[in-house]
């Protein structure tokens, strides 16, 4: 009898599979310590607008972690700038060291082991940057190498990835870290417009790190390379997604036709990875597709042709967390590891999109 | 087209016929089978000059079934043959052209699967239809899964757990089966099967058995969504793009402009 378990696609059979690279060894996650479900938020708000209701309630989003300041006698008290800024750097020092904490930690290192640092992050601004800030709260070396990456959305955990394997590979044996780090309720804006609750609807705070490193005794057990990457930006989607200045404070605006935009593009940075490397999506055994929202997720979908159980885990985060902006591949890379269904030889597609308007992809091997 | 060893491949125009051919055990499926249905499904998924996929037998059976030659007989058996079998059902019936199943004779367990996984089921009128697993003491796999979207639930119940016949006739006025012939007329009736399918439409083809594929699993507002994302594909299509383009230019009697024309209708104009 045939052992149907060795029996792959001729093209999966052929994939030359990387023995080196840069590994994604460990992933570790935080959240803040609240979490609250889509109504307490309107109730937190006293949202009567049965339209914003609707849209918050319809979100396909059960809890979200926020970092929400407590109502005063029942109403929340309108917030400055600098209470936002003071949000977002004092939210990202809290669960960004908890989140890299986790990751080193079942590799028995500590921040000061860390050969390379960067740091992901669009919900705030802060100078000097958050590696400058990490490094003196969790005691990184004085020597270690550095980078920040701002303003590019829920698609740069990819574009961060794309530095550290960089790092890695050209460096064998050492160590890169990449936290993703976005404090969204530090960008949140109460105005009473549609626009704006569609925002304060959506995205969640929350912290993910991978640690990355290019070492010859690692196997699939520790985690997959990062095979390769292809990109692929819509230049005439460059204002679908953007900050907008409201009064003092930087407000996200979403243009309600990017799900359909995504979508319709989706196929080609996909097509142009798989079919260098001779591959087809039915050899894809797992997908990271960030969790955008539920009218993305569908159109990523029906474009690539995904089932429910492919996306379950862009699912399970977007109900448990909304959208983490660029942690969110990360959270549901965590999900996947712990699952315990990953195998030697599998292959994995991450598919993330954000402003540009971009979509970034990025084949794993395990 | 590829050689297999269990099935005979011939491609007429856009149309690929794979008929079932392990003639000395009915057509039984066997691993092989499975591995080349596989292959095939495969690589009618890449070809750009097929629109059709059948799948036929023998002029007296499609097949009986599964082989059980294939399980060991005295030994634990693992279940990743069936599983890979599922797969392979599974695949077809997502396949990316026209899928047609032609049946004559019996078509038994796994075949009758086979049949359920295709866009079309034609039947010669002595064709028999059975499920026997439950009567043999295992299970007619996502048959089970399948089956009751096509007759409902009773039914579905009375064909598997009976393991009884059901005649062309009959599972044609259910709606399992979509024509019945005479075994003189089955050719012809086949390419008029066939042609009733074309043009093809990859997109509109795709998006149309997904979304029928969630029926009855999904709610309003989730297949919605998931409408909306397929219509949105399909209206940015090559094929949408040059209906609409062929509206535009032609008047207002040709085939295609009636949609031009019903919707100045409903303007009032």
């Amino acid at each position: 009898m045939i052992d149907v378990r060795n029996i792959v696609s001729p093209r999966k059979a052929a994939y030359r599979r990387p023995t080196t690279g840069p590994r994604i060894v460990s992933v570790g996650t935080a959240t803040p310590p609240r979490k609250y479900t889509q109504d307490e938020v309107l109730d937190l708000f006293q949202e009567k607008d049965p339209k914003v209701r609707r849209l918050f309630q319809s979100s396909h989003i059960d809890t979200r972690y926020l970092y929400l300041p407590d109502a005063i006698d029942g109403r929340m008290a309108e917030e400055t700038n600098q209470g936002l800024l003071d949000r977002h750097l004092d939210g990202a020092l809290e669960i960004g060291p908890r989140a890299i904490e986790e990751c080193l930690q079942p590799l028995g290192l500590a921040p000061y082991d860390i050969d390379f640092l960067c740091c992901v992050s669009t919900t705030g601004f802060v100078v000097p940057s958050l590696t400058a800030h990490l490094i003196k709260k969790m005691i990184f070396r004085e020597n270690v190498q550095r980078i920040d990456v701002l303003g590019m959305g829920c698609n740069a955990a990819v574009n961060g990835l794309q530095v550290v394997t960089a790092f890695a590979r050209a460096n064998p044996g050492k160590l890169a870290l990449l936290l993703c780090v976005e404090i969204c309720s530090a960008a949140y804006v109460y105005n009473g417009s549609m626009v704006t609750a569609v925002v304060n609807s959506l995205f969640g705070d929350g912290a993910a790190a991978v640690v990355v490193r290019q070492d010859g005794a690692d196997a699939w057990q520790q985690g997959p390379i990062v095979a390769d990457y292809e990109p692929h930006i819509i230049p005439e989607a460059l204002m679908a997604m953007r900050y907008t200045l409201e009064d003092t404070k930087l407000s996200f605006f979403l243009a309600r036709d990017i799900p359909h935009e995504i979508g319709a593009n989706v196929e080609k940075p996909l097509n142009r990875l798989l079919g260098r490397h001779g591959l087809k999506r039915k050899d894809i055994d797992h997908w990271l597709v960030h969790s955008g929202g539920a009218k993305v997720i569908d159109a990523v979908q029906y474009n690539v042709g995904l089932t429910e159980h492919q996306m379950r885990h862009t699912l399970a985060v977007l109900r448990n967390f909304g959208n983490l902006s660029s942690g969110s591949i990360l959270f549901s890379f965590k999900e996947l590891c712990r699952e315990g269904v990953i195998g030697e030889g599998d292959l994995g597609i991450a598919i993330a999109m954000g402003p540009g308007t971009t979509i970034e992809t990025a084949l794993l091997t395990w | 087209m590829h050689p297999y060893e269990t099935l005979k491949v011939v491609q007429q125009g856009n149309v690929v016929t794979a008929f079932l051919d392990r003639p000395d055990s009915r057509n039984s499926i066997n691993m092989r089978m499975v591995n080349d249905l596989s292959h095939l499904v495969d690589a009618i998924d890449d070809a750009k000059d097929v629109s059709v996929l059948v799948l036929r037998g023998s002029t007296d059976v499609f097949t009986c079934g599964i082989d059980l030659h294939e399980f060991a007989a005295h030994e634990k058996r693992n279940i990743y043959g069936l599983q890979k079998w599922e797969h392979v059902c599974r695949e077809l019936e997502r396949l990316n052209k026209f899928t047609v199943a032609a049946v004559q004779g019996e078509c038994t367990g796994g075949g009758f699967q086979l049949a359920l996984s295709c866009d079309m089921r034609i039947a010669e009128r002595r064709s028999v239809f059975r499920f026997d697993e439950v009567k043999l003491g295992f299970l007619p796999g996502m048959a089970t899964f399948r089956l009751a979207k096509y007759i409902g639930f009773g039914r579905a119940k009375s064909i598997i757990l009976t393991g009884r016949k059901v005649r062309a006739e009959e599972a044609l006025s259910w709606g399992i089966l979509d024509r019945v012939c005479d075994q003189v007329s089955f050719d012809e009736t086949l390419t008029e099967t066939v042609s009733d399918l074309l043009p093809f439409h990859p997109v509109a083809l795709e998006m149309a058995r997904r979304l029928l594929d969630e029926s009855y699993a999904t709610s309003y507002e989730n297949f919605l969504g998931h409408f909306l994302a397929a219509q949105y594909r399909a209206i940015n299509s090559e094929a949408f793009d040059r209906l609409v383009v062929g509206a535009a230019g032609q008047g207002k009697r040709s085939e295609v402009g009636r949609i031009g024309t019903a919707r100045r209708r409903a303007r009032g104009k």
